[in-house]
């Protein structure tokens, strides 16, 4: 930063160096507030539970401890229950992302003949849902129950990603396409060959928001999934954390202190389960890079 | 024998708390006067209410789960508690199960909302083969109405009339319908033979004060309301602080929608307030006692004794607060606070909690804490859409084997336990990962599979309660009392009695903050006559004709 | 629809046939997306007539008797109705006032910066709470808000405040606790979509306006600002459309007897009063009513939008 800092100056204004100097302050400040709950909560699943519930752990664990993640990888399953997490947020995503875009592309064109009432139609899903029973009973009718393709397929469609994808292909220039369709490509082949690699900003986006939803999903794995060989890791931790509740009371009389406890245990599969993830977005963030697009208009 | 002290706390826990907040049978109704003998009886009350299995047939009855012992199935079993933690592969007891009956389980544990999964299979008809869930749950009424669930005295009669030799009368009397039929059965029950076979049956519900800030202040006498109030006023001024942190004179429950449970059962528990006077069911909540103990924890409000803590904590603030032994006393639940105390004990045992004797009437009665009643914890049911409804009961029957007991409790025989003396005596291996390691026991060798467990019967087996849970444990056993006849089945969810119950509840959980924080005692008054009208307006005597209904039901059937 | 291009094959001279024929790919990829949502929203929809009878879980949907409006009507005559609209609103205006426009200054702000490296960390950061529990998160507030907690410590400290307040105990803070608590959580995940927006800018443009002498405040304000308006427009519309739903597990966290009266909203009514007992009718219809509201929001939103600025969701 000072380097970077030190070569631009002399292009700048001192204005312009007040502003970024505050700038700089300012993004500190909200790094420090939104790190220390992270922080907190990695310290704490690195120490002791039992001593953890005298509180005032604030910066560094008091007793330190490897135990929380010992529990939590102490049975096999969880590599299972890992393996169906990754395979359906891949495919899961990919299908999301890939079929919304087409989606949305082509309601994003005001010639497309019905589209009010395609969007209307999308709009209304937004808003209204029946509820956890008839769409229970709708899988269970489309064979959808202790099957894979129920964390895919119902999720393979979002209008408000479709929005969010109509916003950005609004935005590109229409002499793009003209010049394709002229070249003979039909509105499928332009979708493929020219919208698509302009838009990696928002494919990338979106791919998170998706990916982040079939990672985190627990909610399919415990109403739709009865299979402990199809359970979602999510589904699986969640499960551990609330049997940790009752383990606790049911170890009361065993002689030890266990030195896990509920909370601790929840803290250590939190960074667990939210580690893998968030990983991912510094792999993404290379598509948020200023100009790509018009860059390739000119082009 | 950690081992029954961890059923104590687990199942215990849990099958006391659904007692005092009003458990019972399903809606059962009027059954017959003859199975109210039950216990005494021989004769079983099925047979009488005309399904037919006569008493010879029954003696001579052959155990049915070993006729098919090389017939291997697997059975759905779905246990309606998240927290459940164990799998049906991996111990030495399950290993047994399914060699003795040659049937394996699934079982389908939910995560997060119970109600939700449970709901969703039976809207949608796909229950397994075998359900357990709380006896209190809403659905039990529900999945019988609907014939959801097979009758077990149906299934004993047609495929295996050893049933009844193995099953507790008293407990089939208890669950019998109006249709005569049984739909389920309890685990962790306690008739009334069983208070008296066992004698120690401990209540979860103790007044516990600070052992060593209590004997600092000579031990003053907290039954009343003056010295309960005064002994709170002297431990704030003597110990204002805890490590830098106020003193929280007296802790209760979380604070919640419904209320406060401490300050309101307990409480009246404590105050041996009745449930019914002369035969009718009583308004506990206007009973003169109880409003005068209200009053004093109103004053203990005014002298800043009730810590704002009490009413904002949730249950991981407050387990915190106890290890730093920042409570001077709690009217709580003992086995809430059991991992606590031990992490307490461990660094300093004389700043453990300890049981004392907590407000009292006015006249001194002693207290009436309930203790396990005959309703249980959870029941097992068996789902109509079972393919295999023969070896389901078989499976009942098996599970209700005093060798399928003690496997549960010790691990198979030769693992866990040899007999001497026609007594089980614990491997010294097997007691020892189970004193060091319960959750190791548990999925090694005893399996933890709780669903048909009879507690009564486990405690024969049973260690006395050692320090520092010990203590708070025994001084229950002289108050604890069980309460099977005030055990209110919870109404259908869309009644109109559970509106007027949810209305009712939710009213005094914004009343009762209001009447201990009130200024004046006037204003408490005020308060407290509001409440009663808006109680009233609310429906307050459907939902006491509705108790009253149940009560005598519930004589009825236990022949009082 | 489905079988509109093939029909149009014919070459028949209606017009219309004609057009669809035209757009045949564009037509061929909507419809996928039409026929899943058929499936996979409009069925179940059916489900909203629960709210209109009595239902039981252990009998169809069909078999359930017709109430009408009762249940609706139960929920209006309620004596807290009143109270918890006024919460829930109050709650959702200022998150709107707030926590929606502060992601747009802050992915803003983060653009300016001039190390990429720097960028990147800080961009990574700000997510990262989005990933906590409110279990979890509002365990930690309750224990920094108590009366000896680290907010008091510091608040006193810097001679703020003369005594400690538990915050939680007090009704009156229990909104701008649930604004700040709620930006602190998600302000870092809202912004993504406008860095995303902003990233799309033409850097010529800036190298234009610099030529020209603008300083930075007149490039963000003649050029990032206007570009991204058109996802801003639509973010605003989506968020006042959501103006009924409660942060749910936020809430009902930081929620307790003593903050009750400002605290308790539709979501966490409709828990208590419908979801513990399995109240599946009443739950469905106060469902439906912020549903209907919802919409109707939505459609002044888009309306009021696309008036003003020209962007809007259709």
């Amino acid at each position: 930063m000072a380097a970077a800092t030190k070569n631009w100056r002399k292009q700048r204004t001192t204005g312009e160096i007040i502003f970024d100097v505050l700038i700089v302050i300012l993004m500190c400040a909200i790094c420090f507030i939104t790190i220390y709950p992270i922080w907190y909560v990695i310290v704490n699943s690195f120490n002791d539970g039992a001593d953890a519930m005298r509180g005032g752990i604030f910066w560094w664990p008091r007793v330190f401890s490897l135990e929380n993640y010992k529990t939590v990888f102490k049975d096999s399953s969880i590599l299972t229950a890992f393996g169906v997490t990754v395979l359906r947020t891949l495919v899961g995503t990919v299908l999301n992302v890939f079929f919304t875009a087409m989606v949305a592309y082509g309601l994003s064109k005001t010639r497309l003949i019905g589209r009010n009432f395609y969007l209307t139609m999308g709009i209304i899903t937004m808003m209204f849902n029946g509820g956890l029973i008839p769409t229970f009973l709708l899988y269970k009718n489309l064979n959808l129950l202790d099957n894979f393709l129920v964390f895919v397929i119902p999720a393979m469609f979002s209008f408000y990603n479709a929005i969010i994808f109509m916003s950005f292909f609004r935005e590109i220039p229409a002499s793009l396409e003209e010049s394709a369709e002229i070249d003979g490509a039909n509105d499928f082949l332009i979708f493929l060959r020219i919208i698509l690699p302009l838009s990696k900003p928002v494919l990338a986006t979106i791919a998170l928001f998706s990916g982040v939803y079939h990672w985190n999903d627990y909610f399919s794995g415990v109403i739709y999934i009865n299979k402990p060989s199809l359970q979602p890791i999510q589904t699986y931790l969640y499960r551990m954390v609330a049997e940790a509740g009752s383990n606790q009371m049911a170890a009361q009389t065993a002689d030890v202190v266990k030195s896990t406890t509920s909370m601790s245990l929840k803290l250590a599969t939190m960074v667990v389960t939210t580690l893998p993830i968030v990983c991912v977005y510094p792999f993404l963030q290379k598509y948020f890079v200023k100009g790509m697009m018009i860059g390739a208009v000119k082009g | 024998m950690r081992k029954t002290k961890k059923w104590l706390a687990a199942l215990l826990a849990a099958a006391l708390l659904v007692s005092t907040a009003a458990c019972g049978s399903p809606s059962s109704s009027g059954s017959s006067s003859e199975s109210s003998k039950g216990s005494s009886s021989a004769s079983s009350a099925v047979s009488q209410e005309g399904s037919e299995p006569s008493t010879a047939d029954v003696s001579d009855a052959e155990p049915g789960w070993k006729q098919h012992a090389d017939e291997p199935i697997t059975l759905q079993w779905y246990v309606n508690y998240s927290w459940f933690p164990r799998k049906w592969e991996g111990s030495k007891a399950t290993e047994k199960y399914i060699k003795d009956t040659g049937i394996n389980v699934e079982l389908i544990i939910p995560a997060g909302n119970e109600a939700e999964k449970l709901n969703t299979m039976i809207a949608s008809d796909t229950l397994p083969d075998l359900i357990t869930l709380g006896c209190t749950d809403t659905q039990v009424a529900e999945m019988i109405d609907a014939e959801m669930v097979l009758p077990l005295n149906k299934l004993a009669d047609e495929h295996d009339p050893y049933f009844y030799k193995v099953a507790n009368q008293e407990r089939l009397d208890w669950y019998t319908q109006d249709d005569g039929n049984v739909y389920g059965y309890p685990n962790a029950s306690y008739s009334f033979s069983d208070y008296e076979k066992y004698g120690n049956i401990p209540s979860n519900q103790v007044y516990m004060v600070r052992k060593d800030m209590y004997e600092a202040l000579g031990k003053p006498d907290m039954t009343t309301p003056e010295g309960f109030v005064n002994t709170l006023v002297a431990a704030k001024e003597k110990f204002p602080d805890v490590d830098g942190s106020p003193l929280i004179p007296l802790g209760t429950h979380e604070f919640g929608d419904t209320g406060c449970w401490a300050l309101e059962s307990y409480l009246q528990n404590f105050l041996a307030i009745p449930y019914e006077v002369d035969g009718k069911w009583y308004d506990r909540y206007t009973d003169p006692e109880y409003i005068t103990w209200l009053k004093a924890l109103r004053e203990c409000g005014e002298k800043g004794l009730l810590a704002n803590d009490i009413f904002v904590d949730k249950r991981s603030q407050m387990e915190e607060k106890i290890v730093q032994g920042r409570y001077f006393s709690m009217l709580y639940q003992r086995t809430d606070m059991a991992t606590q105390q031990k992490i307490v004990y461990e660094n300093d045992p004389e700043k453990i909690y300890i049981a004392i004797d907590g407000p009292k009437n006015s006249k001194g009665d002693d207290y009436t804490l309930p203790g396990g009643s005959i309703q249980g914890w959870t029941l097992t049911m068996i789902g109509a859409n079972t393919e295999h409804p023969d070896r389901c009961i078989q499976f009942f029957s098996y599970f209700m084997e005093p060798e399928t007991q003690m496997t549960m409790h010790f691990g198979p025989e030769g693992v866990g336990y040899t007999m001497v003396d026609g007594k089980p005596k614990w491997i010294e291996e097997a007691k020892e990962l189970s004193d060091k390691d319960t959750d190791a026991f548990e999925n090694q060798i005893n399996g933890g599979m709780w669903m048909l467990l009879d507690y009564a019967m486990q405690l024969e087996w049973s260690d006395p309660p050692k320090d520092p849970l010990g203590q708070l444990e025994e001084w229950t056993y002289d108050y604890a009392f069980n309460p099977s006849v005030y055990n209110i089945t919870t109404p259908a969810a869309d009644s109109e009695e559970m509106t007027i119950k949810t209305n009712i509840e939710a009213l005094w959980g914004k009343t009762l903050p209001k009447l201990l924080l009130a200024p004046t005692e006037e204003e408490f008054d005020q308060i407290f006559e509001q409440w009663k009208k808006d109680r009233d307006a609310a429906g307050f005597d459907k939902w006491m004709a509705y108790q009253q209904a149940q009560y005598e039901k519930n004589k009825e059937k236990l022949g009082l | 629809m489905v079988s509109a291009p093939a029909k149009a094959e014919r070459k028949s001279a209606h017009p219309k046939l004609q057009g669809l024929w035209k757009q045949r790919y564009l037509q061929l990829m909507v419809i996928p997306g039409i026929i899943w949502m058929f499936i996979f929203n409009y069925i179940p929809m059916v489900g909203i007539v629960i709210g209109f009878k009595n239902f039981k879980i252990t009998k169809s949907i069909w078999e359930a008797p017709w109430v009408g409006f009762e249940h609706f009507a139960a929920f209006f005559q309620d004596e807290s109705f009143g109270n918890i609209m006024v919460n829930t609103l109050g709650i959702a205006l200022l998150k709107l006032l707030i926590c929606f426009p502060l992601p747009i200054l802050f992915a803003i702000l983060l653009n300016e910066l001039r190390s990429v490296k720097f960028k990147r960390v800080v961009q990574t950061i700000s997510y990262l709470p989005h990933f906590l529990s409110w279990v979890v998160l509002g365990g930690i507030m309750i224990t920094w808000l108590s009366d000896v907690g680290m907010i008091n410590e510091i608040l006193v400290g810097a001679g703020i405040l003369k005594e400690p307040i538990t915050f939680l105990a007090e009704p009156k803070y229990f909104w701008g606790l649930a604004v700040i608590s709620d930006l602190w959580k998600e302000m870092g995940w809202s912004a993504i979509i406008y860095l995303a927006a902003i990233s799309g800018i033409d850097q010529s443009m800036y190298e234009a306006a610099t030529v020209d002498g603008a300083n930075k405040i007149q490039k963000i304000w003649n050029i990032t600002l206007p570009a991204i308006r058109g996802t801003i427009a639509i973010m605003f519309i989506l968020a006042v459309s959501g103006i009924m739903n409660s942060n749910f597990d936020q809430i009902f966290i930081l929620k307790n007897v003593l903050n009750a009266p400002r605290s308790e909203v539709i979501d966490t009514y409709v828990y208590q009063m419908g979801m513990r007992v399995g109240r599946y009718s009443y739950a469905t219809a106060i469902g439906l009513f912020k549903s209907v509201v919802s919409m109707i929001l939505l459609v002044i939103a888009n309306f009021t939008t696309s008036k003003l600025q020209g962007s809007s969701l259709f």
